[in-house]
């Protein structure tokens, strides 16, 4: 009996972005036209593309094995971009302006400007600049990088249902891509697209921001409501089919199952293994539901991630695909 | 897939004869496509009909069960293939391959004894190893009565036809799960579960192939059948895992309908990590530290959660060590995993207190807040109902720090002599602000906590 097993076809497809323009070498991300790494069934023009984050200023509170490989350049922005492309192969980055927050530094739209310069000067591939928070303070030191980087094709993170009319202007006016941000809700990601697109946001240059749940703390709900934008996207929605970006790495070492060190909690085995294990389930997981662009904290974390995609997307053919299942631990027919 | 009313019609009598209490044979089949009714209300139904409805309604997926007792789990019986259509019914089981070769008799029982143990409680779950998964070499059939007397299901990972005979036979009481070794020849471990009545797991280099030996192994007499799917790389695992739940969803071959097996090897969490979102039902791990099962555990309960009500706790006040009416008293949202995670904070600070969970429906503190949920006067309403003036004697109350908002409305709501005190914003730090803000205005107020 032969199986029977037809192609899923979808009406619609996600819109491609791209990102990083001017002096950038640019990073495509979305296109496909089937459910999540269905690569058996649908064409993806893009693989998902892989950020790192990297501050403005010492991000005290990573814990010890996420700072540790980034020893020497925490809140030197320009130097922690250089490694994070040349040593650790950041697709791209995202430059979290967090020192510009009123609590952690309040440091000015021109200072976080320059700091976004350097690291444009230092390497080439797209950013993300994340400011610090919803308020007044995030438009104003967005809209002074936006300016002083136009051409660039940074993008602008987030505009929420709240405030965007500052960034979706600066966005337009500057040549930059934008991220929509909304709390963990199909309608009201919709509701913003559309609203930035009346703001003369072209939506080939949005992302979709849906908001991370960290494993254990919320994932199941990011899960569903991305399965839900895809499904919608695919079935032609024209204002959710913008690729979705996740702040995986803020989530994942958020979680006290992360932090806590091994002498505290013996069943729970090593600190380091486990944060990043729980870095790497939260990353996979969200790439499944639909994340086309992953925001890590942890370079072995890249690594990782990277190396799965290669399965689905490489360039080299698949070795051994039709093979059976060979693990040491499992023997195989000779032994009969 | 489900029959029209159109179809069970043609399937019915047609003499209208009204004994199912209906009309018309046609009002009948219509209320049977509609699952409101049940086929045994017409005495005249021939046995075609039955069979027919009978397949039609069973579950797509059959549902499989590995051991026995307190500890036997029970997999498969899933109806969707994304969780926000209905939920994702029963979880993973998460099996420990063991390997007992060169142990002694008495590291053996230490290792199975150290996993027996392990209990870990999280947001309302208690996360245990659900099965050991026995590597068949010399030692097996001793490791295997071990694991199984002490309650656990076991998977034999079968080497060769004559040892995996000589397990089966020994625990066969305890429905172990048969592996075959990969690309074994089925017949004669088909055999062997169908004589023992035990579940069998069915691989097979490509999709077609899966199927046709699944539905062999049936028709030689096993009932109970998990596939195992070709999975050489992540991306034909998951091109299989998709296409095994699609294609059963969809009852395109009978061979598909059954729950999926996954085994782990060292070093691949990502792998499992695949299996848990994507509809594997029995995955055996090769890795036993905690820095991998934490993480695997805590995926399928994420997974495994119904989309449409969140875990929740049964709202009212509850005891953190033994409480006096002199301890201080927390007020939280009743969702399990804001409750978890702030009682075993409060435990971990030393100092007893009460609880006042709230009904919030099931909601974190700061979404329920957003949803008008975990207001002021609803927290106050709760902690009148949860008599917690006659508790304790310092009438105050330390709410989370995120909703500052709420402690003008709350001290209004719950009225003359009550103190609101606004704790601080992450659980983890109950314990400092126990020592360092509750401690020195406990002792103003008179009382010691
Ligand atoms: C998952 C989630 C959801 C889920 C709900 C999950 C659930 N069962 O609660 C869903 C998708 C349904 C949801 C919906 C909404 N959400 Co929501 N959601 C989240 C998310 C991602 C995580 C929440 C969570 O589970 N946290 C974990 C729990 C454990 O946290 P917690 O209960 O607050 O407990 C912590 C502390 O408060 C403290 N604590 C708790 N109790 C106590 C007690 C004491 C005494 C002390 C000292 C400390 C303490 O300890 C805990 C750990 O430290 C957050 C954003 C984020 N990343 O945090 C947004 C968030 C909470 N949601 C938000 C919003 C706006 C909404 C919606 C209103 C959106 C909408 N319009 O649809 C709806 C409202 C729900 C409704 N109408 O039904 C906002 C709230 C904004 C605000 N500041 O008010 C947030 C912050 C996102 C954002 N930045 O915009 N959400
Ligand atoms: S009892 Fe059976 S035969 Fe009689 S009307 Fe009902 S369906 Fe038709």
């Amino acid at each position: 009996m032969s199986l029977d097993l037809k192609p899923k076809k979808w009406a619609g497809a996600l819109r491609e972005v791209t990102l990083g323009a001017g002096s950038r070498r640019p990073v495509a991300v979305g296109g496909g036209n089937g459910l999540p790494l269905h690569t058996f069934e649908a064409a993806f023009p893009h693989r998902p593309a892989l950020a790192l984050e990297i501050t403005d200023v010492d991000p005290v509170r990573w814990v010890e094995s996420v700072r540790q490989p980034w020893e020497g350049v925490l809140g030197r922005p320009a130097e922690a971009a250089r490694r994070a492309v040349a040593d650790f192969g950041a697709d791209l980055l995202l430059v979290h302006l967090m020192g510009t927050h009123t609590d952690r530094g309040n440091r000015s739209p021109e200072q976080a400007a320059a700091d976004v310069g350097a690291v444009l000067e230092a390497v080439n591939v797209p950013l993300i600049v994340k400011g610090p928070g919803a308020g007044q303070k995030q438009n104003t030191v967005l809209a002074r990088v936006a300016e002083d980087c136009r051409g660039e094709g940074l993008a602008l993170h987030s505009a929420t249902n709240e405030d965007y009319k500052t960034l979706a202007a600066v966005a337009v006016a500057y040549g930059h891509a934008l991220v929509g941000e909304s709390p963990i809700d199909v309608n009201m990601a919709k509701q913003l697209n559309i609203l930035l697109a009346d703001s003369n946001v072209d939506l080939n240059r949005v992302l979709i921001d849906p908001l991370t749940g960290g494993l254990g703390y919320g994932l199941e709900y990011s899960y569903s409501v991305m399965e839900r934008i895809r499904l919608a996207a695919l079935g032609g929605d024209a204002m959710l089919n913008c690729p979705i970006v996740c702040l995986v790495g803020e989530e994942a070492w958020k979680a006290k199952e992360a932090k806590v060190p091994a002498d505290k909690e013996p069943l729970w085995g090593s600190q380091r293994e486990r944060g990043i294990h729980w870095e790497v389930a939260t990353a996979m997981t969200l790439i499944e539901a639909g994340a086309e662009v992953v925001v890590l904290r942890h370079p072995e974390t890249l690594d990782r991630i990277r190396k799965q995609l290669d399965s689905w997307f490489g360039s080299e053919p698949s070795h051994d695909r039709e093979g059976v299942v060979q693990n040491s631990f499992r023997a195989t027919d000779e032994h009969r | 897939m489900p029959l029209t009313g159109l179809q069970i019609f043609k399937l019915l009598p047609n003499t209208n004869c009204k004994k199912c209490g209906y009309p018309t044979c046609l009002t009948f089949a219509m209320k049977l496509a509609a699952g409101k009714e049940a086929l045994e209300k017409c005495p005249d139904a021939s046995p075609e009909a039955k069979a027919a409805l009978g397949a039609a309604s069973a579950p797509p997926i059959r549902g499989v069960t590995v051991g026995r007792g307190d500890r036997a789990i029970t997999v498969g019986e899933e109806t969707v293939f994304f969780r926000h259509e209905k939920t994702f019914v029963r979880h993973p089981g998460l099996f420990q391959i063991f390997d007992p070769a060169g142990l002694t008799a008495a590291e053996r029982d230490a290792k199975l004894d150290h996993w027996r143990a392990i209990r870990i409680e999280r947001a309302g779950e208690t996360f245990q190893v659900d099965g050991i998964a026995v590597v068949e070499t010399a030692e097996s059939v001793a490791a295997a009565v071990a694991a199984s007397d002490r309650g656990f299901p076991v998977a034999i990972l079968a080497a060769t036809l004559p040892g995996a005979t000589a397990i089966a036979e020994r625990i066969k009481e305890h429905r172990p799960l048969l592996v075959p070794p990969a690309g074994a020849n089925l017949e004669g471990y088909a055999a062997l579960a169908a004589r023992l009545g035990i579940p069998l797991v069915v691989g097979a280099p490509d999709l077609a192939s899966l199927a046709d030996a699944a539905r062999d192994a049936a028709r030689a007499g096993v009932t109970d059948i998990l596939l195992e799917p070709p999975g050489a790389d992540p991306r034909l695992l998951h091109h299989s895992l998709s296409a095994i739940r699609r294609g059963a969803l969809d009852r395109i071959h009978p061979g598909l309908g059954h729950p999926v097996f996954l085994c782990v090897g060292a070093g691949e969490i990502e792998k499992a990590v695949l299996g848990i979102t994507k509809f594997a039902s029995l995955v055996a791990l090769a890795d036993c530290g905690g820095e991998t099962w934490l993480p695997l555990w805590t995926l399928r309960q994420n997974i495994y959660t119904d989309p449409q009500k969140p875990l929740q706790m049964d709202p009212g006040l509850y005891a953190i060590g033994e409480p006096n009416d002199r301890s201080p008293l927390l007020v939280t949202s009743n969702f399990s995993l804001t409750y978890f995670i702030v009682s075993t904070e409060a435990e971990a600070s030393g100092v007893a207190c009460h609880l006042a969970v709230v009904d919030a429906e099931g909601l974190s503190v700061l979404t329920a807040w957003s949803a008008g949920k975990f207001s002021g006067d609803r927290v106050a309403k709760a902690l009148r109902e949860m008599k917690a003036a006659e508790r304790v004697s310092h009438h105050t109350v330390i709410i989370p720090g995120y909703v500052p908002v709420i402690s003008g409305e709350l001290e209004d709501a719950l009225g003359d002599g009550w103190h609101v005190l606004v704790g601080p914003q992450e659980a983890s730090d109950i314990a400092p602000f126990f020592r360092d803000v509750w401690g020195p205005l406990a002792r103003d107020l008179g009382t010691h906590p």
